[in-house]
């Protein structure tokens, strides 16, 4: 089948790119462009009187917002550079050095990807509230709840929250950067830290991709903005987005005002992504990518990495985890009420509760079908991005899927419900919004930047000399791809599988939107259950989604270790 | 790069192929196409702690499917105003009528009135084009206090503003919490009047922010800041501030109790029916909207949610309240939707910038 559509394509003459663009088009161009087409034609959508005005500039541009704008583009680049510093050290002390426990990292960022912002803020509400625990304990923590609930720590949240993307696109890039660099740094006199620079340098695009999108996703933050500088009146440019969309009657005209602003400081960015990139190549990857050899660790410096390694764990993943056992598991920790007492009953009530299994089977399937299209769409995505010299189409994709990034992702779904629910298309019997398979697409598109993004560094690094050398010696290119390409990139493709799967099973914005009626994600079921106050049972289903996800990964490695061959499994091996 | 792009083709038709395969055999079970029958299945959105569970039971008695989207009121209000062009519910059904009296404006709502007999409380809700129907109310706000460690009990909004509260006292933020900007609006419309406007509940919440009035994100948030000291007075929804009553065992430190200070504003819960679907599904939304107001429906609405959405006072003769809920308060008033609907992203967005 795969072959006669292969043929299919070749015999009509069509450029065999169209079929991607017109599914880029149909799920990500065609949804931002008409619901930022509502800011100047309210009409078009039924939004307003007017088929062309300037009026909702008018009201979204507030000295408010114009704060907000530049306190999300403060927070973006604060948020992105951080992220990708613990990202590129991470993937270091992982890939290139002995350190202990170094293997465990891995699980670490998946549970990451899945801890919700919720759980995290939660965990230092717990940890620094006046009368919370810290102060039960009796450390002062008032100095650190002032510092905490502000720009401060919308940054580290935000940063937590980045720290899987920036570890993923980079790791994967570095997998594919063979010791021979380094080596070269050395016999030319340099040091470890000129040989470090070099491979910093040498994995440009990768960290650049990390940059954009930890960048883009902070931008487009609203819930960790909101609750944790609820009363330091830090406002973000999503506030005035979120007044549009929330208060009755909706105005979309305004938050459509809004959108253009945020897609302003994407473009921002890809500006200076294009402009650190240019002109300079990072082929590095080929058939002789050299094994790396680790660096030996003295022993002060294994206790240095051991104690930072540490330290990030309890920050990243052991507050949030505080959290969900203060909320799901002693009752009424740190308050006046409850007995204080550990107790599995939230974990009884839920575990059989049909309002646990059925969302979670239905949002698994989603996300397993989700990622593996995903996955092949981010491949095209990643080569057209990596390839050499800008070209118009690459920069059009690159600035699309930043877009869809930025926007909130109640926007990118209203323009879903926008662009699917039309009456003409309904008149020609076309029936998508309220099908799942419209939440599918609309999960692709939200998974496709990122996963796109992680993929980057790995494509860009590919020596076309290889495949090259395969068809000169009579493969197809089929079978060129099969057997030289894949093998060098099924690491970094199982992890962007593995990415977008545990992205998409807790998506949240998109799935209110656009569920059909009758089923429920397991994601609207967890809010809905937050939402009425039942922290306890609502925490307990999180923890069993986040950890039904885990196993999933676990899997996924253990099989690639067991059945992959041992040639996709030499790229980044280390010594 | 031929060579590439044609692997990129191939890849994208399987991509699509995969697609359409995994999504037909999900999207199979979802269509209940009825052509050429009667009954067509009616869609609710609905934000509403019993919604699954009535759907169910209108289902066994009629046998008219409802396939319910349940979620909060947010999401929900979002979805209809981005499917304005081409309707695709049959009923809404949310807590606070200020949404509703908008759609009706709108132009997208159908009037019906239900064979119910209101009692008091539930002919001061229902708006007399009867647009939409109320189905129970509960009202803004609760006062919950700890009583173990306080002893001052307000008895007016105006006592909140004295020296023995000072400090004490928070509230929900109305830009996270949906109940609250009826609260607001009520205390507005309770000083200044739809005459006065805004002026003087705005003079209320800053004199109140300057006795150290503290916002928490939403009810559940408040109540937490009161278990753990953080205030000893919280406004908070009637039903959340009962059910926390219930829920929680008092100690020696931690005995909630609930006063409500007049006037307390109506918050109903309330169901309309979309103008735009066919006369089959009206026909069928009007029997449900009646079944939901028997006393069949009503027992459906208050076996669900015990200790939360459950807690609401009848608007219908013959029907009485959980024995947890005590009795109405004396002073309440109804606030007029089509005059403080339309105020809400002013006041939320003067309440984040002056008194959060």
């Amino acid at each position: 089948m795969v072959q006669r559509l292969g043929d299919a394509a070749t015999r009509m003459r069509i450029n065999p790119l169209t079929f991607f663009w017109l599914l880029i088009v149909a799920i990500l161009i065609l949804p931002i462009v008409l619901f930022l087409a509502v800011a100047f034609s309210p009409r078009l959508l039924d939004q307003g009187p007017e088929w062309f005005t300037l009026s909702a500039f008018g009201s979204a541009l507030t000295s408010h917002l114009l704060t907000g704008l530049v306190n999300s583009f403060l927070i973006g680049v604060s948020t992105a550079v951080l992220s990708a510093v613990i990202g590129f050290a991470l993937s270091w002390i992982v890939l290139r050095t002995d350190a202990p426990a170094r293997r465990i990292w891995t699980g670490v960022v998946f549970a990451l990807l899945l801890t919700p912002s919720y759980l995290i803020a939660l965990g230092w509400e717990r940890l620094l509230e006046p009368n919370g625990v810290l102060q039960v304990l009796g450390v002062d923590a008032g100095w650190a709840h002032r510092i905490f609930y502000g720009p401060v720590g919308i940054v580290i949240v935000l940063t937590v929250k980045g720290i899987p993307f920036a570890y993923l696109a980079i790791s994967n890039a570095m997998r594919g950067l063979g010791h021979e660099f380094e080596d070269a740094v050395r016999v030319h006199g340099g040091g470890p830290i000129a040989a470090m620079r070099v491979v910093f340098s040498l994995l440009g695009p990768a960290v650049w991709s990390a940059l954009a999108i930890v960048f883009a996703e902070s931008v487009s933050d609203f819930g960790v903005a909101s609750t944790l500088a609820n009363d330091a009146h830090f406002s973000v440019a999503t506030y005035s987005l979120y007044n549009a969309v929330q208060a009755f009657p909706v105005n979309f005209p305004v938050a459509s005002a809004v959108s253009w602003l945020l897609l302003v400081l994407v473009v921002l960015a890809l500006v200076m992504q294009g402009w650190a990139l240019r002109g300079r190549s990072f082929r590095v990857l080929g058939g002789r990518t050299r094994p790396v050899l680790r660096h030996q660790l003295s022993l002060p410096r294994k206790v240095i990495c051991t104690l930072s390694l540490g330290l990030l764990l309890a920050v990243s993943l052991g507050i949030p985890a505080f959290g969900a056992v203060s909320a799901s598991l002693i009752d009424g920790l740190g308050s006046l009420a409850g007995t204080h007492q550990w107790s599995l009953a939230n974990y009884q009530r839920v575990i059989g509760s049909p309002a646990l299994s059925d969302p979670l089977i239905y949002s698994a399937q989603l996300a397993a079908i989700c990622a593996t299209v995903t996955l092949i769409l981010a491949v095209v995505c990643a080569r057209l991005l990596a390839s050499k010299g800008a070209t118009i189409a690459g920069r059009i994709l690159d600035l699309v899927l930043l877009a869809a990034v930025a926007l909130p992702g109640i926007v990118f779904a209203a323009g879903y419900i926008f662009a699917y629910n039309l009456p003409f298309t309904n008149a020609l019997g076309i029936h998508l919004y309220g099908t799942t398979a419209l939440l599918v697409l609309a999960y692709l598109a939200t998974a496709l930047p990122s996963t796109s993004r992680v993929l980057v560094g790995t494509m860009s690094q590919i020596q076309e000399s290889m495949s090259e050398a395969s068809r000169v010696h009579g493969s197809g290119a089929i079978r060129s791809w099969l057997t030289i390409v894949l093998p060098v990139i099924a690491r970094p493709l199982l992890s962007a599988w593995l990415l977008t799967y545990t992205a998409t099973l807790l998506e949240l914005p998109v799935s209110q939107l656009l569920a059909p009626p009758g089923y429920q994600p397991i994601s609207v079921g967890i809010t809905n259950t937050l939402g009425k106050y039942d922290f306890g049972g609502g925490t307990a289903m999180e923890v069993l989604a986040i950890l039904s996800a885990l196993v999933v990964v676990g899997v996924g490695y253990l099989l690639f270790r067991l059945l992959a061959p041992a040639g996709w499994q030499h790229i980044g091996r280390a010594r | 790069m031929i060579l590439n792009s044609r692997v990129a083709a191939i890849g994208v038709a399987v991509a699509a192929a995969t697609l359409l395969a995994g999504c037909s055999g999900s999207a199979s079970g979802s269509t209940t196409s009825t052509a050429g029958s009667a009954v067509e299945p009616l869609i609710l959105y609905a934000a509403v702690g019993w919604d699954a569970d009535m759907g169910k039971a209108f289902t066994k008695q009629t046998g008219i499917p409802v396939k319910v989207v349940d979620d909060s009121t947010g999401p929900l209000l979002t979805k209809i105003a981005a499917e304005k062009n081409n309707p695709q519910w049959s009923m809404l059904w949310a807590d606070g009528d200020t949404a509703f009296a908008s759609l009706a404006k709108q132009g997208q709502l159908l009037a019906y009135t239900p064979a119910a007999s209101w009692n008091t409380v539930g002919q001061a809700i229902v708006p007399t084009d009867h647009t939409y129907n109320p189905t129970g109310t509960t009202v803004m706000a609760a006062l919950i206090y700890n009583s173990a460690k306080v002893t001052s009990v307000p008895a007016s909004y105006a006592d909140l503003l004295g020296s023995a509260y000072a400090g004490k006292v928070g509230m929900n933020d109305p830009s996270q919490s949906g109940p609250t900007y009826p609260f607001i609006a009520g205390v507005m419309n309770q000083l200044g009047g739809q005459s006065g406007g805004v002026a003087a509940g705005e003079t209320y919440f800053t004199k109140l922010k300057a006795n150290g009035l503290k916002v928490f994100p939403t009810n559940g948030d408040t109540l937490h800041a009161l278990e753990t000291g953080q205030i000893s007075y919280g406004l908070i929804q009637s039903s959340a501030a009962t059910g926390e009553t219930i829920k929680v065992k008092p100690t020696a430190d931690y005995v909630p109790k609930i006063v409500y200070l007049p006037e307390s504003t109506l918050l109903p819960s309330v169901i309309g029916i979309d103008k735009a679907v066919d006369a089959t599904q009206q026909a069928e939304a009007k029997k449900f909207v009646d079944f939901a107001l028997s006393p069949a429906g009503q027992k459906v609405m208050q076996a669900a949610d015990a200790s939360g959405d459950s807690l609401y006072w009848p608007v219908v003769n013959g029907v009485t309240a959980l024995p947890d809920l005590p009795a109405f308060p004396a002073k309440y008033q109804r606030i007029d939707p089509g005059y403080w609907g339309p105020l809400q992203s002013q006041v939320v967005t003067w309440f984040d910038a002056n008194i959060k």
